[in-house]
């Protein structure tokens, strides 16, 4: 009698800390980001890639920027958040694009040419980009929406995800935290 | 018969050997040749099983999104070249991670998802199993009334004011 009250102690127990194991899980996703999806491809070999320059159409490949950091922007012209961040874009060449060891590279994705180009005639521009014709460089890259900026190492690995716009204390982050460090060659602390 | 003529048989020739067969899409050495419609079923099967990674819980098949329309040009072109979907769905996951997956993988936490409804239903048999052989024990050893001891003349007594007392 007394071996089994302690069994179904025991039980009580164990269901008492699985209801209690759920409920920390459920109240990690509730406060977590519902629209945050975890980078994969952090830490692995940037997927090589060939496509046309959107200006001179001639074809621009990642190995050709082997031995630099690579900072891939995805944009859009249709994209709200794009424009949001296109001035600390700008800045970021202004600050870096003398040093010969970083290139910023922008992926214009699932976009016409034309309204492409009108963007960058409208908002400026001082850096060199590509189309992706058919979303084959986003999809290689993981990318379910603009913007969408990989930094790439000189080894070619992908050292950093930023989802969302480069502005404010993300421009100082990534700069400070991200960019610095592996320019020098250090590690980086996102 | 000239020479040219010759060049223009042999040619003609090699395009038919080469060539696949009308309605085959598959030229992989090795592999069975796929119909149009072998291939368009496995297209929708495979997009079935992955997110539209832009749209709010809908499939790649389901979907008609920019994104949506280019993924399913890949499972396509991946399914031609010969690969099979668990690869093609592998493909997406290196890149979307397992977001992409419309049904969770069971490894890694993932496992509690499809057996954690399954233990908890097993526990809630298992004490509820334990608790009625407890009730039935208790039931069986306590004393029927025509077994219970006479109560004593205070108890009696006890009982009567209570009665009284109520009836008042």
């Amino acid at each position: 009698m007394k071996n089994e009250k302690g069994m179904v102690r025991g039980w009580h127990i164990l269901l008492l800390a699985g209801i209690s194991g759920l409920l920390f899980l459920f109240y990690q996703g509730l406060w977590g980001n519902p629209s945050y999806i975890p980078p994969v491809l952090v830490g692995t070999p940037a997927p090589r890639f060939e496509a046309p320059d959107l200006y001179k159409g001639v074809p621009v490949t990642l190995d050709q920027f082997k031995g630099k950091v690579v900072v891939l922007n995805f944009w859009a012209s249709w994209c709200q958040e794009c424009k949001l961040e296109h001035e600390s874009l700008l800045a970021l060449n202004r600050q870096y694009g003398q040093n010969p060891g970083f290139v910023m590279l922008g992926v214009n994705y699932q976009d016409k040419e034309s309204l492409a180009k009108e963007y960058l005639n409208t908002f400026g521009n001082n850096f060199q980009h590509i189309i992706d014709l058919n979303g084959r460089i986003s999809i290689d890259y993981g990318v379910y929406g603009v913007p969408e900026t990989f930094v790439i190492d000189q080894s070619g690995v992908i050292r950093h995800k930023e989802i969302g716009p480069i502005i404010g204390e993300t421009y100082d982050r990534f700069t400070h935290r991200i960019l610095e460090p592996l320019l020098i060659n250090q590690p980086v602390s996102p | 018969m000239n020479m040219r003529h010759h060049l223009w048989i042999s040619g003609i020739l090699t395009f038919l050997l080469f060539s696949p067969a009308p309605g085959l899409v598959r030229s992989v050495p090795g592999a069975s040749p796929m119909t149009e419609d072998d291939l368009q079923a496995q297209t929708k099967a495979v997009s079935q099983t992955l997110r539209c990674a832009v749209c709010q819980s809908e499939s790649v098949w389901e979907s008609g999104a920019e994104l949506a329309v280019q993924m399913r040009e890949i499972i396509r072109e991946r399914l031609i070249k010969g690969e099979t979907p668990d690869e093609i769905r592998a493909y997406f996951v290196s890149r979307y991670g397992d977001f992409i997956l419309l049904k969770p993988r069971t490894f890694g936490l993932n496992w509690l998802l499809w057996a954690g409804p399954f233990v908890m239903l097993l526990i809630g048999m298992i004490l509820l199993a334990l608790n009625i052989r407890k009730w039935t024990v208790l039931t069986a050893a306590s004393p029927s009334p025509a077994e219970s001891p006479e109560i004593s003349e205070e108890e009696r007594r006890r009982i009567e004011q209570e009665i009284h007392s109520f009836k008042n």
